[in-house]
């Protein structure tokens, strides 16, 4: 809702009774208090009202002091007017009634009424409206408005314009939401229609949600197109796995065969936005390169076999353990796989060479921040971002790497004035709300990290201990600039803008710089210093989860340090196993003693090594120098050919599990579609070889499996199943 | 009653458009009178002298200029005019901008004064080059005199005026579109009050905003020169419309031109002044195209007065005063209407969009010969889903012409969707 | 007493008088009310819900524009349709959308009519072949192919018996 939250409240009557709302609440949302409904179309909670369609028109009146009331001359759009005293309102008189049959008549005379062939048919809101208060029949007896249908706005968006009934919705979204203003109306009166600029491709990172906020079929999606009527369809609450956010969507599919994503709401993470990359970016699920059944190399071919002797064949290769053995994960497995993963390796193979960081820079236990300064890394909820009074975006482009808290943090921008500082060695979609733009070199993110703190010393808001003023001396605003290549003033300029209700932001993507540990350190004493919000935001959908759950060589389950014996020891207790004490390799080290031969046996837990590291050379030949290499994934990838073991796993939604996102929410995500041909879910995987290796009784669910997880990292205790709400739990 | 020229007194001297011509004949005395006066005195004047907005809806005036918050928070107040004249049948805002800009550019620093705007603006229809360079040549003079830009006359007041051309949108007429397409946005209009606050409160850039017509800005010198309680004689015979109003007098007369009158005058006065009607009067459209026509009996009990007009089933509107004589088939004439109203709406809320569109087809249909029985009916009920629904007033004045014609004439559209051809043989031409 | 006589017995000496006319009656009667299936077929009244057919326009193409709404009416789930666009290359049916496929599983079905009432183009409709018996199971699996006329008309013409009987008046 637009108007700001308040605390007064007006006395307004709606149909006769009486009901307190908070003054200035649109007459459209105040009914919704006694359960009556007004019809809509172009307003939309989250943007701006503008009373376009007219459909909402309601009769108002005002009390007068005797009693009566006096009604308005005219009918009123209920969308665009806020409550006030004594204001009465009536949705269902007789003047109502033929007002919205007169607007739907108006809307349908040029509307194709194709609804059998309309994507929209069936979840319509137009149909719905009509059903519910339009004309039964139409006087139009003329010519309707032909003009061309399926075109093409871009690669996912189909625009049929003889559908369109011009509420706006899309203009708006594209300026008020996601910012690009692509779509504008041309053409005036009838001939009025949403289009890109000069027929340019809409190119927007957000263009999917136009889909959804479409009342009738005018936007549609091309991948969609023509797959299924809503009736086909089921669906089910989902979580989106593409990216860190996490963001809620239903997730709806047909005979057991993903069909499409639509936004959820949750308030705390997407609202009801979803972006591109995660709306069409699920096509995994019905790939044609689809891993169905375990594959074992026999004689130099991968041939099928089933899984008791694809088990056997792995603990034979695994046996020796220890630094023999070693894991690499990728980021869309549960928290539960991740937890079974490093038991397993832990515990039955000995080992602790497991990693799931791919970054060219990989902090040691040691250097990491919380243990090295004392400073979380995730501090700042997607929410809080709305308060916040500025905000420093470096070295990442948000709306690529974190698309949802780019939403959020332009919604901060155009609801509440944040001011954001963007700082980033290439232009960026969130420049263009940006209070200050930095644009440095590539490479001299450590210099412009220095030179905001160092100008942050010398304005006399932080004060920092004498070695490093000494240290900062090379990075003193000037000197800073001169390497940057970034005005001083901008440097100092974004300095005094940081404060105490401030956060910075960044993400792993920084950990591909040089210098990376120098830069988060400065950063991280920045905020420090402000007293403001430090966050390292990871990219992948349950990256998050694999560092708290132990998926590195030297930190445990709940952050526990392998270096810390005792509290290792501890920690393997709890879990009922004993910790290996020899620390293990992280990703380049564990790749090079793949290649010397030093591994003998590499578990690939659904990354594709040859996408995710930078070094390509390397990758190649690690995967050929390891003796026996096994790709446990979701689709075939190119580390499959080097593969002894392929291994099918399920993906998130064909199986039960949680995920961390970047924030540390935790979200449950329930099967929603079959399993796929015979593979397994990869904690399933795990118990089955764990249960192989030594007799034990085996986890049968996800849910026992968070158990014990909430037993070991305490910080889990409320991500329990029974404890985890609809819109999860931060950690 | 005859002529009473205040506006137009001068209008046809050309030396009049020359800041020195227009000093000779007494201009500026009224700005020169109000930077003397307490500012809530200027706004008093023309409180007593019952001036109302010109431009057609006839709002007082003063309670917009004393809408403005008294203590100046807000950064910038803005003035502007609206001299987007596109009502079919008025084109006295282009004579006024032609020959007297000085009058207009007056007005709007009186105005300005009143409301401590530091910058105004002129919002001419883009069609109106002439008149934009006549307003161009008077500001600059204006303002190479000293009557514009810093310390206006040596009274410490700072006044800056701007020329903006439109791009010949009939909807930015309506204030909150102008005020869109005024800060580049497309021409839609915006939510007014109760959904919004008045533009006195949020308009412009959602500063303190007072938008006028052009003519009433035009008759503010006049007002403080000689002061509200003269110019309130004028017109006194009426209910509550005071002052002179100038009417452009279209279509069968003999001298069809803009003719300043004061309220109170009969309408067939009016006619008399522009030469008498040419032929036998039919109809006549008192008020600018968009106002509800009426009969040539109604036309003879016509006095010129908001209030008056109303009662004969009509509006004084902007002025443009359209007269038909006998040769004029109606069903014709409205069609041509509707054909405006549906290429110049804005396309921003459905009655108006799709409604003017409709209403055009059937138009076009009974004209070409098609008419079906019923189309009276369904034209009405049309209209009654257009007028008070739409967004703005754009869609009342489409419906209103339609309306107004088949109540004043409801033989003629019978007979032509009867007999599929008109009523009225005659060799008049519509082009559409 | 004679309430016994009237409610019981005279009604069932009643009930034996209809068959003893039966009895009576000639040989050539009994063929008007037994057909002699499969060697004779009982023509078929002319809005009998049996086989559906996919039809054709005359101009030959497919009435069927994928919209699925046979499969919402469908009281019994049987009908499952999939869509695909028109191109100008490959022309199904007239506007955008065609079936790519239609399948019937009238195991399931209960010919009911429902997907013909659904229909907006009058598509599917239920004909007078009423000889469904199959063999195999994935045999009821009534495909696009298989439903679809020929030529255009072909569902309107009476059928031909698969067992070789012919039509007799009923």
């Amino acid at each position: 809702m637009a108007a700001a939250p308040t605390t007064d409240t007006v006395t307004i009557s709606i149909n006769d009774v009486e009901i307190e709302v908070p003054k200035g609440e649109l007459i459209v949302d105040a009914v919704k208090r006694l359960g009556l409904e007004i019809p809509i179309f172009c307003y939309h909670s989250r943007m701006k009202p503008v009373g376009m369609c007219r459909m909402c028109l309601v009769e108002v009146g005002f009390k007068q002091p005797d009693g009566s009331v006096r009604k308005m001359p005219k009918p009123q759009a209920g969308c665009t007017l806020p409550a006030s005293e004594g204001m009465a309102v009536y949705t269902d008189t007789e003047l109502v009634h033929k007002d919205r049959r007169g607007v739907l008549e108006f809307l349908l005379i040029n509307h194709p009424l194709d609804c059998p062939i309309c994507d929209r048919g069936g979840e319509c809101p137009l149909q719905n409206n009509t059903l519910f208060y339009g004309p039964s029949t139409s006087r139009f007896i003329e010519l309707k408005r032909h003009l061309p249908k399926a075109f093409p706005l871009s690669r996912y968006v189909t625009l049929d314009l003889e559908r369109c009934i011009q509420c706006g919705r899309c203009v708006r979204f594209t300026e008020e939401i996601s910012g690009d203003a692509q779509l504008a109306f041309r053409f005036r009166g009838a001939n009025m229609q949403p289009t890109s600029f000069q027929l340019t491709e809409f190119e927007s990172k957000f263009s999917g949600n136009v889909i959804e906020i479409c009342p009738v079929g005018a936007l549609t999606s091309t991948k969609y197109r023509f797959r299924a009527r809503p009736w086909d369809l089921e669906t089910k609450p989902a979580i989106c796995t593409v990216c860190s956010n996490g963001c809620s969507v239903w997730f709806d599919y047909r005979v057991g065969k993903f069909v499409r994503l639509n936004g959820r709401v949750n308030e705390a993470v997407n609202e009801e936005w979803t972006c591109d990359r995660g709306k069409f970016g699920h096509d995994f699920y019905n790939s044609p390169k689809r891993l169905l059944a375990p594959a074992l190399r026999k004689e130099d071919a991968l041939r099928t076999a089933n899984w008791a002797e694809a088990y056997a064949a792995i603990l034979e290769a695994f046996e020796p353990g220890g630094n023999a053995v070693a894991a690499l994960t990728g980021p869309m497995v549960s928290n539960e796989s991740y937890y079974l993963l490093q038991k397993l390796f832990r515990g039955v193979f000995r080992s602790n060479n497991l990693d799931h960081r791919w970054t060219r820079h990989l902090s040691a236990a040691s250097d990491r921040l919380e243990s090295k300064m004392g400073m979380p890394t995730v501090a700042t909820s997607i929410e809080a971002f709305e308060h916040k009074s500025a905000v420093l975006a470096i070295g990442t482009s948000l709306a690529d790497e974190e698309p949802i808290l780019f939403l959020r943090l332009r919604k901060a921008w155009f609801k509440n004035g944040t001011k954001v500082v963007v700082a980033c060695d290439r232009d960026t979609d969130a420049d263009s709300f940006a209070h200050l733009v930095l644009r440095y070199r590539p490479g001299t993110e450590m210099a412009l990290a220095g030179g905001l703190l160092a100008a942050a010393v010398e304005s006399g808001r932080a004060t920092v201990p004498d070695p490093v003023r000494e240290d900062l001396k090379r990075y003193s605003p000037s000197a800073a600039a001169s390497a940057t290549g970034v005005p001083e003033d901008r440097i100092r300029e974004a300095a005094d803008i940081l404060g105490p209700n401030a956060a910075i932001v960044t993400t792993h993507r920084l950990l591909d710089v040089a210098d990376a540990q120098g830069t988060l350190e400065y950063l991280a004493g920045l905020a420090m210093c402000l007293r403001a919000e430090f966050n390292l935001y990871a990219l992948g959908a349950n990256d998050q989860g694999a560092l708290e759950l132990g998926i590195h060589p030297e930190l445990l389950p709940s952050g526990v340090a392998l270096a810390d014996a005792e509290a290792a020891a501890e920690v393997g207790r709890t879990m009922g196993i004993e910790i290996p004490r020899e620390p293990g390799l992280g990703t380049h080290e564990l790749l090079r003693a793949c290649a010397d031969g030093r591994i003998k046996a590499l578990w690939l837990v659904g990354c594709d090594p040859f996408a995710l590291h930078a070094d390509r050379d390397l990758v190649q030949r690690a995967l050929e120098g390891v003796e026996f290499l096994v790709v446990q994934d979701i689709v075939e990838t190119e580390a499959t050919s080097y593969a002894s073991v392929i291994l099918p796993m399920l993906g998130p939604a064909e199986q039960d599990g949680t995920y961390t996102n970047m924030e540390r929410r935790v979200q449950r995500l329930r099967q929603v579609i079959p399993d796929a041909g015979d593979a397994k879910p990869a904690w399933r995987i795990f118990a089955e070889a764990m249960l192989r290796a030594q007799p034990q009784t085996p986890f049968f669910s996800a849910e026992e499996i968070m158990e014990e997880i909430a037993r070991v990292a305490p910080a889990f205790e409320v991500a329990r199943y029974d404890r985890l709400g609809h819109e999860g739990t931060r950690l | 009653m005859a002529e009473t020229k205040l506006l137009l007194e001068h209008a046809h001297d050309p030396s009049y458009r020359t800041l020195d011509g227009y000093l000779a004949k007494g201009g500026y005395a009224g700005l020169k009178r109000a930077l003397g006066m307490d500012r809530q005195a200027v706004i008093d004047q023309v409180k007593a002298s019952g001036l109302r907005g010109r431009g057609g809806a006839g709002f007082p005036t003063w309670i917009k200029w004393n809408g403005i918050e008294k203590d100046k928070h807000a950064p910038h107040h803005f003035m502007l005019c609206n001299a987007d004249e596109g009502e079919p049948g008025t084109f006295k805002d282009k004579q006024l901008m032609e020959e007297t800009p000085f009058l207009v550019i007056e007005g709007m620093t009186i105005g300005g004064y009143a409301t401590q705007a530091d910058t105004g603006y002129v919002y001419i229809r883009g069609e109106f080059v002439d008149a934009a360079r006549a307003m161009r040549k008077a500001i600059d003079e204006a303002y190479a005199a000293g009557y514009l830009g810093k310390n206006i006359l040596g009274s410490g007041y700072d006044f800056d005026l701007h020329i903006h051309m439109g791009a010949g949108s009939y909807e930015c007429g309506e204030e909150s579109a102008l005020m869109s397409s005024l800060m580049g946005e497309r021409g839609m209009p915006r939510l007014k009050f109760p959904h919004a606050p008045l533009p006195t409160v949020a308009g412009l850039w959602d500063l303190p905003t007072v938008i006028n017509n052009v003519e009433t800005y035009a008759v503010a010198p006049f007002i403080l020169e000689r002061g509200g309680e003269w110019y309130s004689t004028l017109g006194a015979s009426t209910k509550n419309s005071r002052g002179t109003k100038v009417f452009s007098v279209s279509g069968h007369v003999n001298k069809p031109g803009n003719y300043e009158i004061d309220f109170g005058t009969t309408l067939l006065d009016l006619f008399a002044l522009a030469g008498g009607v040419k032929g036998t009067l039919k109809a006549c459209v008192p008020g600018g195209s968009s106002v509800p026509m009426i009969d040539a009996d109604a036309c003879s009990k016509a006095v010129i007065g908001y209030e008056e007009m109303a009662e004969v089933g009509s509006m004084v509107g902007s002025g443009g005063c359209i007269v038909l004589n006998d040769q004029v088939c109606i069903v014709k004439f409205i069609w041509r209407t509707a054909l405006f109203y549906a290429n110049e709406s804005c396309g921003k809320c459905t009655p108006c969009r799709e409604g003017t569109r409709w209403l055009l087809q059937i138009l076009e249909r009974i004209v070409k010969g098609n008419g079906q029985p019923g189309d009276k009916e369904l034209l009405l009920e049309i209209c009654s889903q257009i007028d008070g629904r739409s967004f703005c007033g754009l869609g009342d004045a489409a419906a209103w012409p339609v309306v107004g014609a088949i109540k004043a004439f409801p033989q003629e559209f019978d007979y032509y969707i009867a007999n599929g051809r008109s009523m009225v043989e005659s060799d008049l031409v519509l082009v559409g | 007493m004679s309430d016994v006589y009237k409610s019981v017995v005279k009604p069932i000496l009643a009930g034996f008088g209809i068959t003893r006319r039966r009895l009576m009656q000639r040989r050539k009667k009994y063929a008007d009310v037994t057909v002699q299936y499969p060697d004779e077929l009982r023509e078929q009244y002319p809005r009998t819900r049996w086989r559906h057919f996919l039809t054709r326009y005359d101009n030959g193409l497919e009435k069927c524009i994928g919209c699925s709404l046979c499969a919402g009416a469908c009281p019994a789930r049987c009908i499952f349709v999939e869509a695909a666009e028109n191109t100008d290359e490959a022309r199904f049916s007239p506007g955008e959308r065609y079936a790519v496929r239609y399948e019937i599983n009238m195991i399931r079905c209960i010919f009911c009519g429902y997907c013909q009432d659904a229909c907006p183009t009058g598509a599917i409709i239920l004909r007078k072949d009423f000889e469904l018996a199959d063999y195999r199971r994935e045999d009821f699996i009534y495909t696009k192919e298989m439903l679809l006329e020929e030529y255009p008309g072909q569902s309107e013409e009476p059928f031909e018996s698969k067992v070789g009987g012919v039509y007799v008046n009923g």
